[in-house]
Formats: structure tokens, sequence, C-alpha cells
């Protein structure tokens, strides 16, 4: 609907005629080899000109221009563009955490093929009927490397941009396995509407991924436990007990739940118990593994 | 409804039931799911049931008012029921409905939910929810 | 208000029950049907009025309504007459719907089928229609047989799920890949091609459905770039998925009909990248306002759309043309309901969604609009 599936429906390429590519491309492939060191040159000047990569050092932009340049005839020589893809992938991985923007990438490649087609008229603009035959055989080859290389790079991108995601996500919500069936969810700062609905989430996948039983829910660390974030908890409670797990929440001093209770949050759903080193005993009695006051529920 | 992929199936192991719900149902599908289920839990004097509802993708009120129905009538006849498979989206969304799942008991999956029964039915009649029963 | 109205009304002065005797409920007697019949007129055509704005159309619905009642007079018991009719315009009201609905859903599908006008058109035709034959004949016989029934024969999702001992969803679901299989084949039969790779079909596929899972999953805009045809072919296929699929309406009429809703809501709202949660609670709230009205209106509409302003989104909006709620407030409080549900209907979308709004007015109907937004929870 958007974005992404533009790049797809430009790969509009009108068909060579086969015989004139077969025999134009490899005199066209021997002619951009032959002046590899100069066309390569004249594309890096381009480049810098037009402010493109400032990112990158004169060394960096020498070594991948090469890379480029090399890829770039292999791609003409043998109309694969495998191994393209494989270096605009991983120069995409290399380039992304500098900075590097979609339209730079694209627009080296788009000056690359267009020194490459200027060279190409020079060489042949004596005879105008072969150079128009040339520049069919070139145009969609150059399109078709051009968008590969643009196709590559975004794919790359939004695969480090979810990366990142995720990891900043798990970071400000870790759900710790302590022990077989037992989870601690430790929460360290504000929690508004957005990140409860996180870490509820986080949880009930870490549950059914740790088969957890019990979880302990620290908000030790949550400065404002206000109705808000009490009623927060008591979904998450909830919706972890839907999934066959108990939660048992640490941290509530004996003021705020007090608090809580006269404005009307309904805490009997929940077990709550002072410090986390209380909580995690009790876990470990439901859990079995401690021998507690004998109550009768099962313990073998 | 005789043809085709089954909607639902019921097995019998030992004295207990496993219902699985294969696909989403709608509410008459949903009723006459209820209905068979309660009546074989009377037929084959089943002491617990497992209901199986991993495969859909959303418990609404109707679905959920159906699940305590099945539980609070089975009880009656003698049997534990546990609900196993709720997903953890499906838990979300059920929470913030505010259906309140009351009585009925859940767990994490089949094999938790047999678990579950061995440990209630071996060890008397302590009503506790399933997530805090020790494994026996 | 001419014609059937007009002589109708004439009746009802020469009869001579005041207008008052249905405002107030007051059971006509049966001895005279006509009579009671006249005085029943004025609900009938508000009701219908309400609904159906072009007037000469009400005018019929109005005739065809009270032809209804009057068939079935010696049918309905005394005092029953005025519940009757109005429950038989409403019918009446909801059958127009649904065949306008039939028609647009099989007008747009038609219309990417055909050719535009031009001078070859009897030629193009016939080039047309050995193309959609070649197409159907690719079908499987299962597909081809349930396309045909649904487009062709008018059987809707509900009656073919029973048929198949399936559900009105998973029939709606095979319906729509069924379509889009056909759309693909249309297409290489009017270019008389086989695509050069077995990859084509897949790819194409995967677009002419608009899943964009399937799409990554054969990677298909990598095979765009690297193939010729499919690039061509696919043209039509995007602008098809850009143009047309922000939008989808479901017709309510029987409890089947929530699961298609919610399957309908669900699969339109992951388009735009909704997490799965969220996708969950859409599907949980549209479920629950068209249970409401199925059991309070027996039929009317959800319509799901995807929004772009203020901001990217999902909206729905169930329409009903029932009885109509006179205290809306009481509605969405928890634990209020007619029925032996839970009472979660309103209050519990309303809890699901960013967004809720009800209207209603008793008599005409009840429309709900709610909305989730993307990003914000």
């Amino acid at each position: 609907m958007n974005g992404d599936e533009t790049s797809v429906t430009t790969a509009d390429l009108p068909a060579p005629d086969d015989a004139d590519g077969n025999q134009l491309l490899p005199q066209l492939v021997a002619h951009l080899r032959e002046h590899r060191t100069r066309l390569r040159h004249e594309w890096s000047q381009r480049i810098q000109q037009a402010g493109l990569l400032h990112a990158m050092t004169p060394q960096e932009m020498a070594a991948e221009t090469t890379s480029v340049y090399d890829n770039y005839v292999e791609v003409l020589e043998t109309g694969s563009v495998e191994a393209l893809q494989r270096y605009a992938r991983d120069l995409s991985e290399r380039i992304i955490p500098r900075g590097v923007e979609t339209h730079e990438v694209v627009g080296i490649v788009l000056l690359l093929r267009d020194v490459l087609a200027r060279s190409l008229f020079e060489k042949y603009q004596r005879d105008f009927a072969l150079l128009n035959r040339v520049l069919d055989a070139y145009e969609p080859a150059a399109n078709r490397i051009a968008n590969t290389v643009a196709v590559s790079f975004v794919d790359e991108r939004e695969r480090v941009i979810r990366q990142q995601q995720d990891s900043i996500r798990e970071l400000s919500t870790p759900v710790l396995p302590v022990r077989e069936r037992l989870l601690i969810l430790p929460i360290i700062g504000v929690l508004d509407s957005e990140r409860a609905r996180q870490l509820t989430e986080q949880l009930l996948t870490g549950i059914r991924t740790h088969r957890a039983k019990v979880v302990v829910i620290d908000i030790t660390g949550v400065p404002d436990v206000d109705e808000a974030v009490a009623n927060h908890l008591v979904q998450t409670v909830d919706a972890s007990r839907l999934m066959g797990a108990s939660v048992i929440i640490t941290g509530l001093s004996p003021d705020i739940a007090q608090t809580l209770v006269t404005i009307g949050v309904d805490l009997s759903k929940m077990d709550t118990i002072g410090d986390l080193q209380g909580g995690l005993e009790e876990a470990e009695r439901l859990l079995g593994y401690a021998v507690g006051r004998a109550d009768g529920s099962g313990v073998p | 409804m005789t043809s085709g992929p089954k909607l639902v199936s019921i097995l019998r192991q030992g004295s207990y039931l496993i219902a699985s719900i294969h696909t989403a149902l709608d509410d008459t599908q949903m009723d006459r799911f209820r209905e068979d289920l309660i009546e074989q839990i009377g037929r084959h004097r089943s002491r617990g049931v497992v209901i199986d509802v991993a495969a859909l993708d959303v418990l609404d009120s109707f679905g959920t008012r159906t699940l305590r129905t099945i539980g609070e009538v089975a009880r009656l006849r003698g049997a534990l029921t546990v609900v196993v498979g709720i997903q953890p989206d499906v838990a979300l969304a059920m929470v913030a409905l505010g259906m309140s799942t009351g009585a009925i008991a859940t767990a994490l999956d089949l094999e938790e939910g047999l678990e579950y029964l061995n440990g209630r039915l071996a060890g008397g009649a302590v009503s506790r929810p399933a997530g805090r029963v020790p494994p026996p | 208000m001419t014609g059937c109205g007009a002589e109708v009304s004439g009746t009802q002065r020469a009869y001579r029950p005041p207008v008052e005797a249905a405002e107030t409920a007051d059971p006509p007697v049966a001895a005279d049907v006509h009579a009671a019949l006249a005085a029943i007129v004025p609900i009938v055509r508000r009701i219908v009025a309400a609904r159906v704005p072009d007037r000469s159309t009400a005018d019929d619905l109005v005739q065809e309504t009270l032809v209804r009642v009057l068939a079935a007079a010696d049918r309905i018991e005394p005092g029953m007459l005025e519940p009757y009719a109005i429950v038989t315009a409403r019918n009446v009201v909801a059958s127009l719907w649904r065949e306008q609905d039939r028609h647009r859903r099989n007008e747009h599908r038609m219309v990417d089928l055909l050719a535009p006008e031009s001078p070859d058109a009897d030629l193009l035709a016939r080039e047309e229609q050995s193309a959609v034959a070649q197409a159907l004949a690719r079908l499987s016989d299962r597909e081809r047989a349930t396309l045909l029934a649904h487009e062709v024969s008018g059987q809707d999702t509900r009656s073919l799920a029973a048929e198949l001992g399936s559900t009105a969803g998973a029939v709606a679901a095979q319906l729509n890949r069924a379509r889009a299989r056909l759309r693909v084949e249309y297409l290489l039969a009017s270019e008389r091609v086989e695509p050069p790779t077995d990859r084509c079909r897949p790819v194409l596929l995967a677009l002419s459905g608009g899943d964009r899972r399937r799409q990554r999953e054969v990677d298909a805009a990598r095979h765009l770039l690297e193939c010729d045809l499919c690039a061509r072919l696919s043209q039509p296929l995007l602008q098809r998925a850009a143009t047309r699929e922000d939008r989808i309406r479901i017709a309510i009429g029987s409890d089947g009909d929530i699961v298609a809703a919610r399957q309908a809501a669900r699969e339109l709202a992951s388009r735009l990248g909704f997490g799965r949660t969220d996708l969950t609670l859409i599907a949980t709230a549209v479920s629950e306002v068209a249970r409401n009205i199925v059991r309070f209106a027996g039929s009317g509409e959800v319509v799901v759309e995807l929004l772009d302003h203020p901001r990217r989104g999902v909206q729905v909006v169930a329409r009903d043309t029932g009885p109509g709620i006179s205290d809306v407030e009481q509605a969405l409080t928890d634990g209020y309901s007619t029925y032996s549900g839970l009472g979660l209907g309103l209050p519990g979308a309303r809890r699901l969604m960013d967004e809720f709004a009800v209207a209603s007015e008793v008599g005409q109907g009840t429309t709900a609009t709610m909305t989730k937004w993307c990003g914000e929870r």
C-alpha cells in the first residue's frame, strides 16, 4: 500500500533484442574493463561533487567504489544479479550504521550508470545506429542493477531497524527465567499504558516460551504506583492466569497498597508480597520446590 | 454438518474427555459443541474435561460465556474442567474486554491441563486455579 | 408521495381509524384488516424513509411491505399486526441492501475483468470470454464450483459453508483465493503466455491476493526484478490492490456472519502493520458489535475501512435497522443487556478500541463507529 511496494513495480525493462544483446554486451564489458581506472575515478569525483557518501573516508570510498564497479560490470557480463545482491546487502550492513541514506545509495548507482553511458556515447558516437543498439542493450541491464541495489539496501535497512526496535524493547522490560517454570519481571521506570501493554505482551509470550507456572513481578523500581498502574497490573495478572501462570507482585509498599484499596482498586485478585526475596520464596513454595506449610494442595 | 473437515473433536481418555476446537466457530456451532460435550460428560461419567482452544484467534464474550457454562454444568455433573491453549494475544483481548473467567481453571497446554486434573483429582477437592497447583 | 402511498392514505381516511391508533399501539380490531393496515401505514413509511433516501424506491418498499403484511394478515394474531409490519418493513429494506451489496460487489469484480470500450469491442469481447473460460478451466473443480455458486448463483457463504461442512469464514477465505487465482489465470490466458519459471505463478498469486506475508515468503520483489513477464503482468494486479482493497463491507444476517466480519476486519487491518495483539483486539471488538446486530436487529452491516487521515488506522462501522437503543449511556454501562449474554457487547468493544461512538434512534436503528489508530495503545 505504501513505500516498499513501489520498488517492486519499477522493473519495466524492455526486452533487449537477443541476438544484438549477445554480441554487444561482451564488447561493452571489454570497453568498461579496459577503462576501469579512468571511469572509476570519474565516478568517484561525481559522487564527491554531488555531496554523496560524505560519511565515508576517502579510503573507504575508493575501496567500495572499486567493488561496486567490478560487481556492476560482472552483472553486465553474466546477467546474474545474485553476486551483486549479496554484495549490496553486505555493503548496506556496513554503511547503514554510519547513517548512509537510501537516496545516497540510489544516487551513486545512478551516477555510475550515467558515467558509463557517457563513455559509451563517446566511443560509439560516430555510428549512430550502433550507438542506439548499444544503449538499448545497456540501459535495461543498468536499470535492473539500480533496482537490485536499491531493493537490497531498503530490505537491509528495514531489517536493521526492526532489530534495533526489538532490542530496545527487550532491554526496557527483561523477562528473566530464574529457574524452571519461574520468571521474574523487574519493572524499572515509569509505567505508562504503552509500556504496560508491551510488558504484558512480552510476559505472556515469555510464559509460553518458558512454560512458566509462576511469575514474580517486582515493582520496587516503579516511582508512581497509581490507579492506572494498578489496573494494568490487575490485567497482567488476569491475562497470565488465562495462560495458566500465577503472578506474585513484589515491591508494593503497604502505604501504597492501602491507598489503592481506598480509591477502589481491587487488589484481592493479586498476590502481593513485600519484597522480592519473599516473593521468590512464595514462588518456590507454589512450585513445590521448598517445603512450606502443608496446605494439602498436592505437594508430593 | 457431517462431511468436510471436523470443526471440533471430543476424545475419551480414561475418565477424562479431551475436547479440541479446530477452527473458529460461529455461535450456533459453539452451542452445539457445548451440548455435545455436556452430553458426553454425562454419558461417560467423566471426572475431568480438557478444552483445547489453541486454534481460536478470538474468544469474545459469547465464546467465554460458553466455556464458563460448560465448566459450571460439568461441575454439577461431578467433572472438573480446564481450558488450555489460550494464546497470549487472545488472553490480552479477553482481559481488555473485561471478561471475568471466574471459575474456569486454565492451563498452558494439554499436557499441563492433564497434569492439573491429575493433581486435583488425586489430591482432594481444594479449589485453586490451575497456575497455583504444584506438580504432583 | 404519490402512487400507492396516496392511494393507501385515501383508504385510511375512508375507513377512519385515526393515526393515533398506531401511535399509541392500540391493537386494531381484527374485524377490519384494511383499517388496521391503514393504521400502520405511517409507521411503515417512517421506518422505510429513515433508511432509504430515494423517495420512489421508498414508496415501492412501503407498498411491498403492505402487500406482505396483507398476505399474512389471517395468520397474525390480533394486536400483533403492527409489530409484524415493523419487522417486515425492516426485512424488506434489508433485502434491498443485500441485493445492492451483491450487485456492487460483483460489479467491481467484473470491472476488473472487462476491457475498455473500443472500436473492435466485439472481437475483444470474444477474446475476453475465451480468456475467462480458459482461466476458469484452470481452477480446481472445488474452487470453480464454489466460486460459481457464490458469484453466479448468488449463494451466500453461510449456506455454502453448510454444504461443504466448513465455516463461513473459511469459505470466504477460499473464495478470495479462488478469485486471486482466477485473476492470474485470466491474465496469462489473455496474454496467451505460459510463465517461464515455476516461481512465476506463486509470485503472481501472492500479488493477486494482496497477501504481503506470502509476497515476502516467495520473495516477490526480487522475482519481479528478474522476470520481465511477471513485472508486466503484476502491474494490473498491484494497481487493483492499491485502489480498492482499503474498505470491505460484510452483510450481517446470521451468526456465521459474525465470524466472517471479524476475520475480514483482521485481514484488512493486518495490512497497516498492526501487531498481533492489536489485530486480536480489533477482531474481538468487531465480533461484539456484529453479534449485537444479530441479537438485537436481526440484520445490518459491518464496514471496515483503512484510514490515512488524520493518522493511519482502521475504522469499523456497525450499522443496523433494529429497534434502536433508548438510553445509549445505559447501554454502554457494564452489565446492561437485554439478551442473556454478559452484557459486554458495546462497553466491551469500547474498551478494546481507541475511539468509540454510538448513535441510535428508537425505531430507526443503531450505528456504532469505532477506530483503532496505528501505533497508539
